[in-house]
């Protein structure tokens, strides 16, 4: 296996670079427009990320994308005329389609992505409440059975109490 | 190599055709002989499998690239290392990898039980080799990763080529982490399928009892162990190499992994009610084939394209193949259920609304509503384009909304669940056992509110890993102190003791301390900051306590890459503490893609993430972008705390010696059938 280290490239690049220049931010963008962009999606179609948040994983340069620079400009942009988040965000939609929300909106069909974790909640509550009236009602009008039923056969009911025995204290 | 390896794929298939078909028969006749000879070919097809797996990997090492895939997926320059790690690097090899895995327990069942259950086995093979039926299918018939190259000559004939050199491997798969991480997520999704096959094949033959469960237990926690360590790796994985500062993105693919894991450990938990209790058969019996077809489910998103992913590796045209099989899932499970449900009568009662049974049918609840959420969260896009034409997208921020109130909540219920008794806990018990949990939980919220973790979720969160973990605390320490009082051993060698004497119920608490540091790291991301900059040599950021200056840069000539390497100093308080070296590798014949060797410094407060994010396209200045991740070690030490608990409760109980002394009452709801039964074992019903 060759290997070496050549600082050339990159000494170069930094003598070269000397010059008093003062290193900047890269995103030249507000930092409202940095938080806005979170949530939106950058619409280059190769990275799945937030404008905001672009990083192009496994790409040749992990920061924002052209695109998602692009975005945050007209974000800007939409700020400087004074628009609300609100305003901006149905420009966005208006421009690339509701692929551009990262979240569902709370209005329309995205409303249902929204009521459906309730839903599964309070259908689910109200089975494991069902369930449990249902067997604590069993328990109750059990040991009048059982009692009857050991009057009838008591080696069964010594069976039924020996398994039960194990049951509890089985490791 | 590759006509030996097509070749043993293709015997592996129709051996596996007779086991089927053969076990089928079998079962109706039971002739010993049949039964005999479609066990063994059960076996001789997962060995051919075996042989299909080492022909590929073998055409990997001699990079011979006449095959279509060794050229896809690796190249000469590729480390041995990496050659081993092709074999899952696409889709062909991936499913035949799969295949291999699942041979492995299948193997391990034929054998380990040829003697044994003698009734249910027929059908457990016939189940198995169902399966094997299928992957065999994909792995013969629709994505072979034995084709070769071929192309049309001057005449028009078709002929083999051969390439001097391949594509390459993935430069994001070059990871040593990649290197196991898939083999366990694929042994967690393969492994489910051993209990899967216990438990419609007990449906199928009516077979007596909770014996299935006692025999697929282990095969359950061994899966799921898989299935955990596969996923924690994969979040490492996603930390340290993909650059973005985060663990857990919600793809799809991420998704995919967790739905069995939600399903699998509500499984483990209320297999409890049925062994301890005999209820909540039907549910058990189907949670299993849930987390089953979820396995196959989450194949099929990760490789059909479905929904978009990072990171869904190898999409093709064979989700039609996954769709078909889990509708001949849901069929015969289905049928196996309707002929055969009152074999699955439980002895459903509940003698208190506090007790254990019912923190098990919450805990339930929220495993399932948490799976449920999150699939429908995967697949809401493809929901909304049908229903609205439009496709709107789900993505993180919505799952953790969603997701953070339902984790809290199980929680609070990995705290509370284990302190209470089986059928009935008495008010005064209750004060006992939550007293000082509660008290210490307000005591370290109180504490992190001090140090500045001040966001509502985040204290919920805090408070309520330590009011768990002084739960788990406690019950070790009354535990231990019995037995240290009675044998006059340390309280640590009495704690040793008392795990090792009911493996299952403590092996079961060093899990959930494992999840609550995992939580209590998951608390930090609400506090997570970054700055991204073009610097200069000489440059500095700040980010928390911490400046960073660049101090040089370098390139580095690998065999198989080049690296352009940051040389990043760290001061914390001006004072120097240390240099990262964040790195961007460029592979050979591969220069649209790249990897991210991030530098991070970790501590248990937090984490100083650096990455070199590449030059900046306008200006060819290094972009540095840092990250400071609060108490992210927490999650990769929790990992270790569950796979350990894991083990722990995998191994066999070590017998108690019998001391005829009567037991001082100092714990817990005993049973007095108990403490005469067994007085120097346990105190309380366990965890188990």
């Amino acid at each position: 296996m060759t290997k070496a280290r050549r600082p050339a490239l990159f000494v170069l690049l930094f003598s070269l670079a000397v010059s008093p220049l003062v290193a900047v931010r890269l995103a030249a963008q507000s930092d409202h427009a940095r938080q806005f962009g979170m949530k939106i999606k950058c619409m280059c179609k190769g990275c799945d990320m937030t404008a905001g948040g672009c990083s192009h994983p496994g790409g040749a340069f992990s920061g924002p994308c052209e695109t998602a620079k692009g975005m945050l400009k007209e974000v800007d942009q939409h700020i400087a005329k004074g628009e609300t988040d609100d305003q901006i965000l149905q420009a966005f939609v208006a421009e690339y389609g509701s692929v551009v929300y990262v979240e569902p909106p709370k209005h329309g069909f995205g409303l249902v992505a929204w009521m459906m974790p309730i839903f599964y909640i309070i259908l689910g509550l109200g089975l494991v409440v069902f369930f449990l009236k249902k067997w604590r009602k069993r328990a109750v009008d059990a040991p009048a059975t059982a009692h009857a039923q050991a009057a009838v056969n008591p080696s069964d009911a010594f069976e039924r109490a020996r398994a039960q025995a194990d049951r509890e204290t089985e490791e | 190599m590759d006509v030996f390896g097509s070749f043993s794929l293709l015997l592996a298939f129709v051996c596996a055709l007779y086991a089927f078909i053969g076990g089928i028969a079998a079962i109706y006749t039971r002739h010993p002989l049949l039964i005999k000879s479609a066990r063994q070919s059960g076996i001789v097809t997962c060995v051919l499998i075996f042989f299909g797996t080492f022909s590929l990997e073998y055409l990997l090492y001699s990079d011979n690239f006449s095959i279509a895939y060794v050229v896809a997926h690796s190249n000469r320059d590729l480390s041995s290392f990496y050659k081993f790690a092709a074999l899952w690097a696409g889709q062909e090899g991936s499913l035949l990898f799969w295949s291999c895995l699942l041979s492995v327990y299948i193997i391990s069942v034929l054998i380990a039980y040829r003697n044994k259950n003698g009734e249910l086995m027929p059908y457990v093979g016939v189940v198995l080799a169902g399966v094997q039926i299928f992957f065999l299918t994909l792995n013969n018939f629709v994505e072979s990763p034995f084709k070769t190259l071929a192309a049309v000559n001057a005449s028009g004939a078709l002929e083999m080529v051969t390439r001097s050199d391949g594509n390459g491997l993935n430069p994001l798969l070059q990871y040593p982490e990649m290197v196991i991480h898939p083999p366990n997520l694929y042994s967690g999704y393969t492994g489910f399928t051993i209990p899967f096959a216990f438990a419609l094949a007990a449906l199928l033959a009516r077979y007596p009892g909770e014996k299935w469960i006692h025999l697929t237990r282990k095969w359950t926690m061994i899966a799921w162990c898989f299935q955990s360590v596969g996923i924690m790796l994969g979040a490492h994985w996603a930390y340290a190499v993909l650059g973005w500062g985060g663990y857990w993105g919600w793809d799809p693919v991420e998704n995919a992994s967790l739905l069995p894991w939600l399903t699998g450990t509500a499984f483990l938990h209320s297999v409890m009610m049925q062994e301890k209790r005999g209820m909540m058969k039907v549910w058990n019996v189907w949670l299993v084939f849930c987390t089953f077809l979820l396995c196959i489910l989450g194949t099929f998103l990760t490789r059909s394209g479905v929904v978009s992913s990072v990171h869904a590796f190898a999409n093709s045209q064979i989700g039609p193949w996954f769709v078909g099989f889990m509708g001949v899932i849901l069929l015969v499970c289905f049928t196996a259920y309707f002929k055969n449900r009152d074999y699955l009568k439980s002895e459903n009662q509940l003698d208190s609304m506090v007790s254990r049974e019912s923190s098990f049918l919450f805990n339930n609840l929220l495993f399932l509503v948490a799976c449920i959420a999150v699939l429908s969260g995967t697949l809401f896009p493809v929901f909304s384009e049908w229903f609205s034409g439009s496709r709107i997208s789900v993505g993180a921020p919505f799952f953790n909304k969603v997701m953070i109130p339902i984790g809290l909540a199980i929680l609070f219920l990995t705290g509370v669940g284990p302190l209470l008794a089986w059928r009935k806990t008495s008010v005064e018990s209750m004060k006992r056992n939550f007293g000082w949990p509660l008290v210490t939980g307000a005591v370290g919220g109180a504490i992190a509110f001090a140090l500045g973790y001040r966001e509502v979720y985040s204290q919920i969160c805090l408070f309520l890993c330590v009011f768990v973990a002084a739960t788990i605390f406690m019950e070790f320490y009354r535990g231990a102190k019995v037995i240290s009082a009675r044998s006059g051993m340390s309280m640590m060698m009495s704690a040793h003791e008392l795990a090792m004497r009911n493996t299952r119920r403590y092996g079961g608490y060093v899990v959930h301390f494992g999840m609550v540091l995992v939580f209590i790291g998951l608390a930090g991301a609400a506090f997570n900051k970054d700055v991204q900059k073009v610097m200069n040599l000489g440059d500095s950021m700040q980010l928390g306590p911490y400046t960073l200056v660049l101090q040089s840069g370098d390139t580095k000539v690998e065999k198989n890459y080049t690296a352009e390497r940051m040389i990043v100093e760290v001061l914390k308080n001006n004072k120097q503490l240390m240099m990262l070296y964040p790195e961007k590798r460029k592979f050979s014949g591969n220069e649209q893609q790249a990897g991210t060797m991030v530098a991070i410094y970790s501590t248990l407060r937090d984490d100083l993430y650096v990455v070199y994010a590449g030059q900046d396209p306008d200006t060819n200045f290094p972009v540095i972008h840092a990250y400071l991740n609060p108490l992210v070690k927490w999650i990769w030490l929790g990992g270790v705390w569950v796979v350990m608990g894991t083990l722990l409760a995998l191994m066999p109980n070590r017998k108690a010696a019998l001391v005829l002394s009567p037991a001082p009452q100092t714990a817990g709801a005993t049973s007095p059938i108990q403490q005469t039964l067994n007085p120097s074992v346990s105190l309380r019903e366990g965890h188990d």
